[in-house]
């Protein structure tokens, strides 16, 4: 129990150096803005990748015929997908829930052809889910209800073929019932900017999909919610629904990309531990300064009858102090450039040129650093937590301070 | 020697020192037997070396003897837990050192609370740690931090804050060694009506021979002996 006097005799403990002190501040305010930045950017760049990933089609998550996972099968249908659709709409947390069906087939034009999945999309929807159609740049237009054997195609895909709006192409695919073909006319043309990705995007209306494949329904739901951190429990909610089905989260769907921001993440906080580790040290070394300045006043203390873990609490305030201290400029620091990063954003054009894509996700040219009242929690959390760390060794030191001893000397 | 028949608050048999550093043993105290008993105004005198701060220290619980018998109230020291050695320490004993050694960053009303918020005294702890100040006339210092003091006001402060929860024993090392002959004369007077009017009992270590008159029995050490022991 630390009561006034010792609180005040702590406190006042920190300005007999006041350099010392405002220095040990200043270490642990950088550091801890350090940490605050590379989070804000961590946090702030997952965030939109999970996005890119989730609005590129994969969804946050994914609703699939039962056995997809192991056959990655597209042309498998859902059961009573109009249920399925219907009751995923109801769930609160989703915000848009975008049906779509898949065909493996080959375009051709004259004598040039490119194999290509085929995409059944309901447009109203998709023009709102998808990315890929929502922040390109269309030449023509995008399909619309009702669309007879229309398709729009990527830039690089009509490029291959030698194609542009109001060419027909020419569709075979393998059907239920055997090969299939149809002819698609060019509505409309989407340059995502990203040529590996422009060379597979093939969309029709699902109706034409249904038409022109054999497979009557829809393959999967692809979901995007409101807030990607309600995955999980949205997942949960929609495994207790539909027991006959797989529901997917974009990390099944794209592997490739959830790898990348685990691993983003991890450089992320072995980068931040370094520096709060670095930082420490620094705390470890001031305090234990401050200690042994100060071995006859904290004999005199024990000799007058101070336990060992009160002793323990004096040099743990200190630290407290410093921590808070330390904290108001790390957030002086950190969260203005937490909030520049989320406000302004980084421009990562420099770094990537032109080309925005990742596999099929289509990426954003800025990454934005997240910003919000997250900051104070962490800087105070961080900065207590590793200064309190940091001030074990030293109080360890102080409590065992013998006082025979140190007043002898 | 008149009888002794009050309560023995410390109790020596044989007790002995030998501080060692790396090979070398040097002997502070050796075969010492002391009795103190409640009330008393004992000086330790010796010359310099003689023991005198090993006594102090072993008595208050600051240091272990090598080897012999200690009871100071009442409890064996040497099977004191060091948690049970430190509540005895802020509990029941008051400790007045040479070099004041009060706490910079307080004022000298602060030091003397600190001692009673240790034992775990409350909101009165201000009030009783101004009494104490007033009662020793050192209220006019109150606000004032140790480096504000002159050495006898400093001194002055350190023994009440020995005192302000009115222990059993105080032990004082060498209380006057750093304070001129008017201080030290002041000091030792209000040790002296502490003792009196508070029955509060007293060891105290010099080589003053000033200090020494004020004595009611003065324990001579040389070489870790007890060479004369006499009341006066």
């Amino acid at each position: 129990m630390i009561g006034r006097i010792s609180g005040r005799y702590a406190l006042r403990s920190l300005w007999r150096h006041p350099r010392r002190t405002i220095l040990s501040m200043v270490g642990v305010g950088i550091g801890v803005a350090i940490g605050l930045i590379a989070t804000s950017w961590m946090r702030g760049g997952t965030e939109m990748q999970i996005r890119a990933v989730s609005e590129s089609g994969a969804g946050h998550l994914r609703v699939v015929p039962k056995g997809w996972t192991a056959r990655r099968e597209n042309t498998l249908r859902l059961p009573d997908a109009p249920a399925i659709d219907g009751a995923v709409r109801s769930i609160p947390a989703v915000e848009l829930a975008a049906p779509r069906a898949r065909v493996n087939a080959l375009l051709a034009f004259g004598n040039r052809s490119a194999g290509v999945e085929i995409v059944g999309v309901d447009p109203e929807v998709e023009q709102r889910a998808n990315r890929i159609v929502f922040k390109s740049r269309l030449a023509g237009r995008y399909l619309k209800p009702g669309d007879q054997n229309t398709v729009v195609v990527g830039r690089t895909l009509a490029d291959r073929l030698r194609v542009d709006l109001d060419d027909d192409l020419y569709v075979t695919l393998s059907g239920p019932d055997g090969v299939r073909s149809a002819m698609l006319s060019i509505v409309g043309v989407l340059s995502t900017g990203a040529r590996d990705l422009d060379a597979g995007i093939c969309h029709v209306n699902l109706e034409v999909m249904e038409k022109i494949s054999g497979y009557a329904g829809i393959g999967e739901i692809s979901i995007l919610l409101d807030d990607y951190r309600r995955i999980e429990e949205t997942r949960r909610e929609l495994g207790r629904q539909f027991a006959g089905l797989e529901v997917l989260s974009w990390k099944e769907v794209n592997p490739g990309i959830a790898a990348n921001v685990e691993g983003d993440r991890g450089f992320m906080r072995a980068l931040v531990a370094i520096i709060i580790v670095v930082v420490g040290l620094g705390i470890v070394s001031a305090q234990l300064t401050a200690v042994m300045e100060r071995r006859r006043e904290i004999a005199v203390l024990t000799a007058l009858g101070m336990r060992a873990r009160q002793v323990v609490g004096l040099v743990v305030i200190e630290a407290v102090s410093v921590a808070l201290g330390g904290s108001v400029i790390a957030l002086c620091i950190g969260g203005g450039v937490a909030h520049w990063l989320a406000t302004r954003g980084v421009d990562i054009r420099a770094l990537m040129g032109e080309e925005f894509g990742f596999g099929d996700v289509l990426l954003d040219p800025y990454i934005y650093g997240d910003f919000g009242s997250w900051i104070v929690f962490y800087a105070l959390a961080v900065s207590v937590a590793a200064t309190v760390a940091a001030s074990l060794y030293p109080a360890w030191i102080a409590s065992r301070v013998e006082p025979a001893d140190a007043l002898r000397t | 020697m008149k009888p002794r028949t009050k309560e023995a608050l410390v109790s020596a048999r044989n007790l002995t020192k030998v501080y060692k550093t790396g090979k070398v043993e040097t002997p502070a105290l050796r075969g010492v037997d002391l009795e103190i008993r409640a009330g008393e105004f004992a000086a330790v005198v010796g010359p310099s070396g003689s023991g005198k701060t090993t006594l102090l220290n072993i008595i208050g619980a600051l240091d272990s003897a090598t080897s012999g018998d200690l009871t100071v109230l009442g409890r064996q020291v040497r099977t004191l837990s060091k948690r049970a050695r430190a509540d005895m320490r802020l509990l029941q004993l008051g400790f007045v050192f040479q070099a004041y050694n009060l706490i910079p960053v307080l004022t000298a009303q602060e030091n003397v609370e600190f001692v009673l918020e240790l034992q775990g005294a409350g909101d009165e702890k201000r009030m009783r740690a101004r009494e104490v100040l007033d009662h020793l006339g050192l209220s006019e210092l109150a606000g004032r931090r140790p480096a504000e003091l002159s050495g006898g006001q400093q001194q002055r402060v350190a023994v009440a804050r020995a005192v302000a929860s009115f222990p059993r024993l105080v032990l004082a090392d060498e209380p006057t060694a750093n304070l001129d002959g008017e201080n030290a004369e002041v000091l030792l007077r209000m040790m002296r009506e502490l003792n009196e009017q508070k029955q509060i009992t007293f060891i105290f270590s010099t080589h003053d021979p000033r200090v020494i008159s004020h004595a009611r029995r003065v324990v001579t050490l040389v070489d870790g002996r007890i060479v004369t022991d006499e009341e006066t």
